[in-house]
């Protein structure tokens, strides 16, 4: 039964491991030059990423070790622990600039919002592939996955955190198209979304994410409080040339002009310090490993892998992408990390986690059930 | 592992046909992926390639402050090289009502250490009640080193109060020369828009009054500059590059302190002018306006309150009487007419007038201010004594015109060029002149006034010194110099300021002389009318006037000394020394005050002792 099968350990994908190991020596130097030369009291944050990355390695592992087939027996009761964890979070949370996420474990403070995107891939995964779609869903049998995604995105935005709950519905939206609608449904749904922005706008939306917007719409209108993060940024960026201003040598950040930058403006201090050519290499690198998760999923033989590929990709390329174009200022500041790449241990093992289980699905690619 | 097997077999086999609808999807996704990498790179080239340098003006604003240092101002020297004045910081006490909105022990303490009232400094606090709570209140001017020490040992003990350091200049000679001198301000608006090119910035002084502000280019230096590195709470991170400030040049002036010095003392309490000048060169060896400007009022800005007192003052101690004071002439402008009557053929030193205290013509008498008469008189004793009467003759038969070309070329009734501003040209009166300005026809009679110095004629006290020098240093017109030369702040002279002749007087040498001699016997004669300005050793040649401030006869029948400060006449007297070789021309005025010859020439005898002191043989009991 428990025999161990030498195919997985040929099928083991390095490159993807390869990969992540580039991206998370450019996080830990990245990570260095955002702290540099400050000494706080502590284990810097470059150390502390350090610790998660390894902690993240031990999890993939974990999570390679099982046939990922599991998780759609597992699916419901873990999808009924991370929302009680986030009711928790909401009542009995830490609160940090105003919004309740964190839950302390003593030695961590864990986000359970995070680990909610990657439990939502799995519920989204497993559903859908015990559906047949061959003709694509209609708006009834959208009832249930449209109610799973509601529940933690209510909770998150109740903490608020507009980022992460808007990224539940990116990764609904995204594996959803993918598992193919019917024209109608689509319509429907587009007509519903249409009529609820300004409904959102109105009742949903706190001010301050309203002002966040507003002040995207017109920076120079505020250029010293919302406006001033993404000025600050943009100069940043921009400042960087074609070369940039040299590693460790950024100004904007080591001045403190930056402001979050070693969470979610890191790739500002990248962008500073090695210019258009270095933000065009760690583009190629970080969407390399991006695409290479999506080519994951055609490996996949099983509709349930495949699907938790497709999750797992839109999970990461959704973040990195709403990162990157607000550090660039084309989108307003939304609390939103780069997988991988702004510091922060539940962001980072929640993606690690969903890496191992791209890793996972590969592997077992010829494991064919029988 | 059971539960495994069983979730395996339900597990959703794809076969061959999804596979290639899988792999359709797959290959969209990636390509839109593909598509937003190239918006991301695209956004990317916008912000570093294309508006790149933009942003790296952007960073740079953000993180370089560029700090002036403020260059040593010039020292202002006297012509022997001796320093008048020089910068120093002054350092006030003041008290920030954000940092401590409690006063009352700080107020207390600090009476203790000032030595103060404590009255007084509630008083600035509560003067200054409605000005925003940052805004600092000045409680002490120019603290002592002492004071300074101490507060700055002891400022955890006085919350909110903090010692400013103001540059400023020190006047070494307290308010001496301080019409010509200027003060310093801050830049206003105006003037800062006027150097749009230049490296002014707001808060820095500029020279608004006198060669501080004419020589505000030589004395000011250029700033340095330093280029600092900030964080953004603006803390100093490291000096990326410097330049220090190239300190001002020092000005030599042609003033002589000591003499400076005598004449305004000379002149402590009354309105009035001293200009003492060099014949041979016009170079200015003291200018005194009475009363000076405080000086120390104008630093850190004169109060509206201290300005309007000192426009209400009647002493006017705003107007530099040397050169802004236009006052009629009086007798000192027998000179002219004596020199016009000499070149024009109207009268030799041998032409006799009947002088029996005034003179009846046009319908009316015109008196001599003695009104028992001269006599018989002749040119020299006309001048030594003032008579009237000789004058009103000798105008009478020049006319106006004629009178007034002797007078131009004298430099009277136009500017004498110094290197100061708002000078006045005074006034000499001609015929085409009145038909202009009054649109009427220039009455005989008129002349007869102008001819002793009153009725439309105008001189300023300069005007007169350097008439005077003129007179004795060979027919020579030069313009009054007051900067001696530039030095650079080694001491090396950069630039020296040579004697600039604009003109020779009408007349010949013979004509002059003779009206030294009057002069002289003026000064050294029984019946002069200059005696009170006799000095041992050294003799002296000088005219008296007295510039009529009334004019109407029936108050003039009233004792000078009975009429009110206003309307009494203002006292002249010019003069020139040594005789035998005249070095220095001494002009006085004081205003609303009586005769020359009693108020004027004892100032000019003080200056004139002051300036022979070496010379001066000290008459010893035998």
């Amino acid at each position: 039964m428990l025999r161990f099968d030498r195919r997985l350990l040929q099928h083991f994908d390095w490159i993807i491991l390869l990969w992540l190991a580039l991206i998370a020596t450019m996080c830990l130097m990245n990570l260095y030059s955002a702290v540099y030369p400050d000494k706080p009291p502590g284990t810097p944050v470059y150390i502390k990423q350090l610790y998660y990355f390894i902690m993240g390695m031990g999890l993939v592992l974990a999570i390679i070790s099982v046939d990922y087939r599991i998780f759609m027996s597992w699916n419901y009761p873990m999808y009924g622990a991370i929302c009680l964890l986030l009711l928790y979070a909401l009542i009995m949370g830490k609160t940090l600039s105003g919004a309740q996420r964190w839950i302390s474990l003593g030695f961590f403070n864990l986000q359970p919002s995070e680990p909610a995107k990657l439990m939502l891939v799995i519920t989204l995964a497993s559903y859908y592939s015990r559906k047949d779609t061959g003709k694509g869903f209609t708006l009834k049998e959208l009832g249930i996955p449209i109610a799973l995604t509601t529940v933690p995105f209510l909770l998150i935005m109740k903490q608020p955190d507009l980022g992460t709950a808007l990224m539940l519905g990116f990764i609904f939206v995204s594996m959803t198209l993918f598992v193919k609608l019917k024209w109608q449904t689509l319509n429907i749904l587009l007509g519903v979304c249409a009529s609820f922005i300004p409904i959102a706008w109105k009742f949903i939306l706190k001010p301050y994410q309203r002002q966040r917007i507003e002040t995207f719409l017109n920076p120079e209108a505020d250029p010293l409080n919302s406006g001033y993060h993404i000025m600050q940024s943009k100069i940043a960026v921009g400042s960087g040339l074609t070369f940039g201003k040299g590693y460790l040598a950024g100004t904007q950040g080591h001045l403190d002009f930056l402001p979050e930058r070693h969470t979610d403006f890191a790739f500002s201090i990248w962008a500073e310090e090695f210019g258009f050519v270095g933000s065009v290499l760690f583009l190629s690198i970080y969407f390399f490993l991006i695409l290479w998760g999506l080519n994951s999923a055609v490996s996949s033989r099983d509709k349930f892998g495949t699907l938790l590929c497709i999750g797992v990709v839109s999970l990461i390329f959704w973040q990195a992408f709403i990162n990157l174009a607000m550090v660039m200022g084309m989108l307003p500041v939304v609390g939103m990390p780069l997988p991988l790449f702004s510091y922060g241990g539940s962001s980072l093992l929640t993606t690690m986690a969903g890496i191992g289980i791209l890793i996972s699905v590969r592997m077992r690619r010829y494991q064919v059930p029988s | 592992m059971p539960r495994i097997r069983r979730t395996v077999e339900k597990i959703h086999k794809i076969d061959e046909e999804e596979l290639i609808i899988l792999k359709k999807r797959v290959d969209i996704a990636t390509a839109l992926i593909i598509v937003f990498i190239a918006v991301l790179i695209a956004r990317l080239w916008f912000l570093q390639i294309k508006k790149g340098e933009e942003y790296v003006k952007l960073s740079e604003n953000n993180r370089i402050r560029i700090q002036q240092i403020q260059a040593p101002r010039g020292n202002i020297l006297d012509r022997f090289g001796r320093v008048i004045i020089t910068n120093r910081p002054y350092f006030n006490l003041v008290w920030t009502k954000e940092d401590a909105p409690n006063p009352d022990d700080v107020v207390k303490r600090l009476a203790q250490i000032l030595h103060e009232d404590i009255s007084n400094l509630l008083t600035s606090i509560r003067e200054a009640s409605g000005q925003p709570r940052y805004m600092p209140i000045l409680l002490k001017e120019d603290i002592d080193w002492k004071t300074l020490v101490y507060i700055e040992n002891h400022h955890f003990e006085l919350p909110g109060v903090r010692v400013e350091a103001v540059p400023s200049r020190d006047y070494l000679y307290g308010n001496m020369a301080s019409h010509l001198i200027g003060y310093l301000g801050q830049i206003n608006k105006e003037e800062l828009e006027n150097r749009k090119d230049s490296k002014y910035q707001g808060g820095d002084l500029i020279g608004k009054m006198g060669i501080e502000k004419l020589y505000e280019k030589e004395l000011r230096g250029e700033k340095g500059y330093r280029y600092l590195e900030v964080d953004v709470l603006g803390f100093e991170q490291q000096i990326l590059r410097h330049q220090d400030p190239l300190p001002g040049n020092d000005l030599q002036l042609t003033i002589d302190s000591d003499l400076q010095l005598t004449a305004e003392k000379a002149l402590e309490g009354v309105g009035g002018a001293v200009v003492a000048m060099d014949v041979n060169t016009g170079k200015l060896l003291a200018l005194a306006s009475s009363p000076p400007l405080q000086l120390n009022e104008f630093i850190g800005g004169i109060s509206t309150k201290v300005w309007q007192e000192h426009l209400n003052d009647p002493l006017h101690p705003l107007i530099d009487k040397t050169i802004q004071g236009q006052y009629p002439p009086g007798s000192t402008y027998k000179i002219v007419t004596a020199l016009a009557g000499l070149g024009e053929k109207i009268i030799t030193p041998q032409t006799i007038f009947y002088c029996n205290g005034g003179l009846n013509i046009y319908n009316r008498r015109y008196g001599c201010w003695k009104p028992s008469g001269h006599g018989a008189i002749s040119l020299q004793r006309a001048l030594s004594e003032s008579c009237d009467v000789y004058f009103y003759q000798v105008g009478q038969r020049l006319g106006v015109d004629r009178l007034a070309a002797y007078a131009e070329s004298l430099g009277l009734g136009q500017k004498t060029g110094i290197d100061l501003e708002n000078e006045k040209p005074g006034l000499i009166p001609t015929s085409v002149w009145k038909k202009k300005k009054k649109n009427e026809s220039w009455q005989d009679g008129e002349t007869l006034s102008i001819a002793i110095g009153q009725g439309f004629d105008l001189a300023t006290p300069l005007q007169i010194c350097r008439m005077t020098a003129a007179l004795v240093n060979g027919g020579k017109l030069y313009k009054p110099q007051i900067i001696e030369a530039i030095k650079d702040p080694e001491g090396a002279t950069i630039k020296k300021f040579q004697p600039d002749l604009l003109g020779t007087v009408y007349g010949s040498a013979q004509d002059r002389k003779l009206i030294i001699k009057g002069l002289i016997d003026a000064v050294n004669t029984k019946h002069g009318t200059a005696g009170s300005a006799k000095i041992s050793s050294i003799t002296v040649g000088g005219k008296t006037g007295t510039a009529q401030v009334v004019r109407m006869a029936k108050f003039r029948s009233i004792p000078q000394s009975l009429l009110p400060r206003k309307y009494k006449d203002h006292a002249w007297f010019t003069c020139f020394a040594p005789a035998e070789k005249p070095e220095i021309a001494i002009t006085v005025l004081v205003e609303h005050s009586g005769h020359g010859g009693s108020v004027a020439a004892p100032i000019a005898k003080q200056v004139l002792e002051e300036y022979f002191k070496d010379k001066i043989i000290v008459e010893t009991d035998q």
